[in-house]
């Protein structure tokens, strides 16, 4: 039988169109795996104002889940506090599931740089919007956000397009919830960090080549002890020199992306560093003292519970917290699991609701929480946060996303903007069941008590009636953009 | 036809000032050259510019070939340019000395935010301050509103755009404070904008806008100007000057587009160039000497430019005191003649007629450069 080469080609369409179908179809039989959604009727807080249970979940978490008072309430905040600080504990496989479909995130180091580079990007971000969302360790990824920002690494910055892929997992996740010494070692030898603030190439072979300095100040001023922790030029030199000869390995070597001590970059003369002096002649043992030192020093339990309180209390945190908190983390040796303990505890903490504004990612994630969205946050979600100044890994500098709500006033446009675009179901790869919504919560006036975390106000009521949008309106009011 | 209702704070005569923040510490000495001392090419026998390449501008400085877009404006008298210029601050750290510049000093609030909440005929309209990117920069802090846009594209709310807004009027009617601000000027600045279109704009006489982030952002500079919008300051930054290593090429696709989109405003504006002005900033510049990665770190003074309404231009202010080692402020930097303030100040009293800069920039004696007709 003689076959026109045309009829071949259609053939051979129809043959790959009937094994594509054949794989959706395996697919959909094995399972694709979905985000949790709303699982029935749940209770709504409805009191006058906002109790303390919505208020530990708005700060514990991105934003409470239908359902998630109730649970509280049930179990006892304290409880749920220690919930939170023991992730490991928790069951999340069905977040786990989701976001192992992002098959960038567990390649070994030296196996990134096979992917391309705006893949990487692509994948972290979504995972990392995704266990925003969905992971029941809520506490973890909201201090994964935390750490992200304070060892920020720009993704765009040479090598850390591919290597941000694993400070994120081996640095930032490994010790979010974890000792702060640790972490801040598996920092200075990222080799994303390494890359993002020039120690790869801090080197004095001789005494006429002068260490780059880069990495040395962020360490102090931004990591540790912050830049009124009375540290000094000379100390910022001398940090430098004690780093140099850590480097990334590159190019053209095998094993690239790997981190390596070369001796003969290194300075190994005698340092005096914050008053200690680092003995001649211990090589790539001097990082042990530099880490050992600034992690045990007075101004790092300051400045680290200072930013903690900023982020967990008020942009402007109460000094009897900072106190308390900077004193936890000096007692516990930099624990952070006893250290964030000890600020859920304190009376300022407990009376700031509403002090805080919502950045906008928290904005955009805590909307998809509250309304048991179907949410794959891709591209439509990521155009969002780029508008309003916040995709994650992008912030060029190395201080991190600012914290304090003004920088991030100037996005309300955007705000108004992503909540009708959700209420008309115009975000691509989100769809919300807004009838069985408000079926759950028990009416219309329930779900946008259960959105503003209280019962809401007859101008809320009336507004939302009045925008054509909706109980889902009120997402775009003022009580929504705080927590 | 909608009626345009446009509100300046600065009386009949809409004058705008645009400041561009060039972030990362720009290195002034490879961008105004001091090819008159040879002191400097000692210091950078690898990362300097051979004046052979430049573009003299009188007999100690000459602009680096990627910025020749400049020098017509220099030589037209548009273009002043302030050597040796940058802050009291230390630190040699990014964020403090950008802060430190931006706040004008260490009280609350920033200079842009403060000159336009203090200074006389009060707070301008809802489009007074803009800041192009995607957050408002410090400077802006404590400005009675600022909008921060990307784009002209897609401001408008969707179908049912007027119930919402509405809607979104009354629910923020009763905010007081921060939020109640800018969402009101937000809802003003909507009606304002959606005139605007920018696909169909065409720069004037020809200009022609570099790509990349700065040049689309004076092109909607530009338009808002030329709109009439009430825009009183505009904010751009430019990120990237950091050149620790590989300082070349790092800078000089930056300085292309610097040099090319200055050029370019100022031809699409053509005469409301008489009521606008471009200041450019940076928070330090570079150490004297280069580092073994070929690049420098961070160091004190470095440049500043201001182009446009007011300025006495085609003059380089300073009064070059060589790079001897004890002219240079240890370890090795470029000592700060001229304190930003000084440059700010005869600018922002051009535009409004401030003679008090206490409130503006406050704990610092000003004495202005004589910067300004």
């Amino acid at each position: 039988m003689r076959i026109s080469r045309r009829a071949f080609l259609h053939a051979a369409g129809a043959l790959s169109a009937v094994a594509m179908t054949g794989c959706g179809r395996v697919r959909q039989f094995v399972g694709v795996p979905r985000p949790p959604g709303l699982t029935g009727p749940f209770a709504v807080a409805a009191a006058p104002s906002v109790d303390p249970i919505t208020h530990v979940l708005r700060r514990l978490t991105f934003g409470p889940r239908p359902g998630d008072h109730a649970r509280v309430a049930g179990m006892g905040i304290e409880a749920y506090v220690e919930e939170q600080l023991h992730p490991e504990a928790i069951d999340d496989r069905e977040c786990d599931s989701l976001v192992r479909r992002n098959e960038t995130l567990a390649a070994p180091l030296g196996e990134l740089f096979e992917y391309k580079e705006d893949l990487l990007l692509r994948e972290l971000t979504r995972a990392t919007l995704q266990c925003a969302i969905f992971s029941k360790r809520q506490l973890h990824e909201v201090m994964v956000e935390f750490w992200t920002d304070h060892f920020n690494i720009a993704q765009s910055k040479g090598d850390s397009a591919w290597l941000k892929t694993a400070d994120d997992r081996d640095v930032i996740r490994a010790h979010a919830l974890g000792h702060f010494a640790d972490m801040l070692r598996a920092s200075a030898l990222s080799p994303a960090m390494l890359w993002y603030l020039d120690g790869r190439v801090n080197r004095s072979s001789n005494p006429e080549e002068k260490p780059n300095e880069n990495y040395a100040r962020e360490l102090l001023e931004l990591h540790t002890l912050g830049v009124h922790g009375g540290y000094t030029q000379r100390d910022v030199m001398e940090v430098a020199r004690c780093l140099t000869g850590w480097t990334v390995r590159s190019e053209e070597m095998f094993f690239k992306g790997r981190v390596e001590f070369r001796k003969e970059w290194h300075d190994d003369g005698e340092k005096l560093m914050l008053g200690e002096t680092i003995p001649a002649g211990l090589g790539e043992h001097d990082i042990d003292h530099v880490i050992r030192i600034v992690s045990a020093h007075p101004a790092t339990a300051r400045h680290i519970a200072w930013k903690l309180c900023r982020h967990f209390i008020a942009d402007d945190p109460p000094q009897p917290a900072v106190d308390a908190v900077a004193s936890a983390f000096a007692v516990s040796k930099g624990d952070i699991r006893t250290t964030l303990r000890t600020l859920f505890a304190t009376p300022e903490f407990r009376y700031s609701v509403d002090a805080k504004f919502k950045r906008p990612a928290r904005f955009v994630v805590s909307a998809m929480r509250a309304t048991a969205a179907d949410c794959d946050p891709g591209d439509a979600v990521y155009q969002y946060l780029l508008r309003m100044g916040h995709t994650p890994f992008q912030y060029p500098t190395p201080d991190g996303y600012p914290e304090e709500s003004h920088h991030w006033m100037g996005t309300m446009l955007w705000r108004w903007h992503f909540v009708l675009a959700l209420a008309n179901g115009h975000i691509a790869g989100t769809t919300i069941d807004w009838g069985r919504l408000s079926d759950s919560a028990g009416g219309g006036r329930l779900l946008i008590a259960h959105l503003a975390g209280r019962e809401p106000t007859e101008l809320e009521s009336e507004s939302c009636e009045l925008s054509g949008a909706g109980p889902a309106f009120m997402l775009a009011s003022p009580a929504f953009q705080r927590y | 036809m909608p009626q345009r209702v446009f509100v300046h704070g600065n009386g009949d005569i809409k004058k705008t000032l645009v400041v561009i923040f060039l972030r990362g510490g720009a290195d002034g000495l490879n961008m105004v050259v001091p090819i008159g001392d040879d002191a400097y090419y000692r210091a950078r026998p690898l990362v300097g510019i051979s004046a052979t390449s430049t573009v003299p501008l009188n007999s100690m400085f000459a602009l680096n070939p990627r910025l020749v877009p400049l020098a017509p404006l220099f030589h037209a008298g548009d273009l002043a340019i302030v050597q040796c210029a940058g802050s009291e601050d230390q630190t040699r750290s990014h964020f403090e000395a950008q802060d430190a510049m931006e706040h004008g000093g260490t009280s609350a609030g920033g200079w842009l935010g403060r000159y336009l909440r203090y200074r006389p005929n009060g707070p301008g309209g809802p489009l007074a301050s803009v800041a192009i990117g995607s957050a408002a920069p410090e400077s802006l802090c404590g400005a009675p509103a600022t909008v921060v846009m990307k784009s002209f594209e897609d401001f408008a709310l969707g179908e049912r755009a007027p119930a919402a807004l509405s809607a979104l009027e009354r629910l923020y009617a009763p905010e007081s404070g921060a939020l109640g601000d800018v969402a009101r000027s937000t809802l003003a600045a909507l009606g304002r904008i959606a005139q605007l279109d920018e696909r169909s704009y065409t720069p004037s006489s020809g200009a022609k806008y570099p790509e990349g982030r700065l040049g689309d952002g004076l092109c909607h500079i530009a338009q808002l100007v030329k709109a009439d919008a009430g825009l009183e300051a505009a904010c751009l930054d430019v990120d990237g000057w950091d050149t620790h290593f590989a300082a070349g090429t790092l800078m000089d696709p930056l300085m292309d587009e610097l040099g090319q989109g200055l050029a370019a405003f100022r031809t699409d504006l053509g005469s409301a160039m008489k009521n606008t002005t471009v200041v450019v900033m940076t928070e330090f510049g570079r150490r004297v000497y280069e580092n073994a990665s070929l690049g420098t770190d961070h160091g004190r003074a470095s440049v500043m430019l201001a182009i446009g309404g007011g300025v006495r231009g085609g003059k380089v202010y300073c009064d070059w005191q060589g790079l001897q080692p004890d002219t240079l402020e240890a370890p090795g930097d470029l000592p700060v003649q001229n304190n930003y303030r000084n440059v700010l100040a005869p600018v922002l009293a051009w535009h409004s007629g401030i003679a008090e800069y206490s409130r503006v920039f406050p704990d610092y004696r000003i004495s202005p450069l004589d910067l300004c007709s």
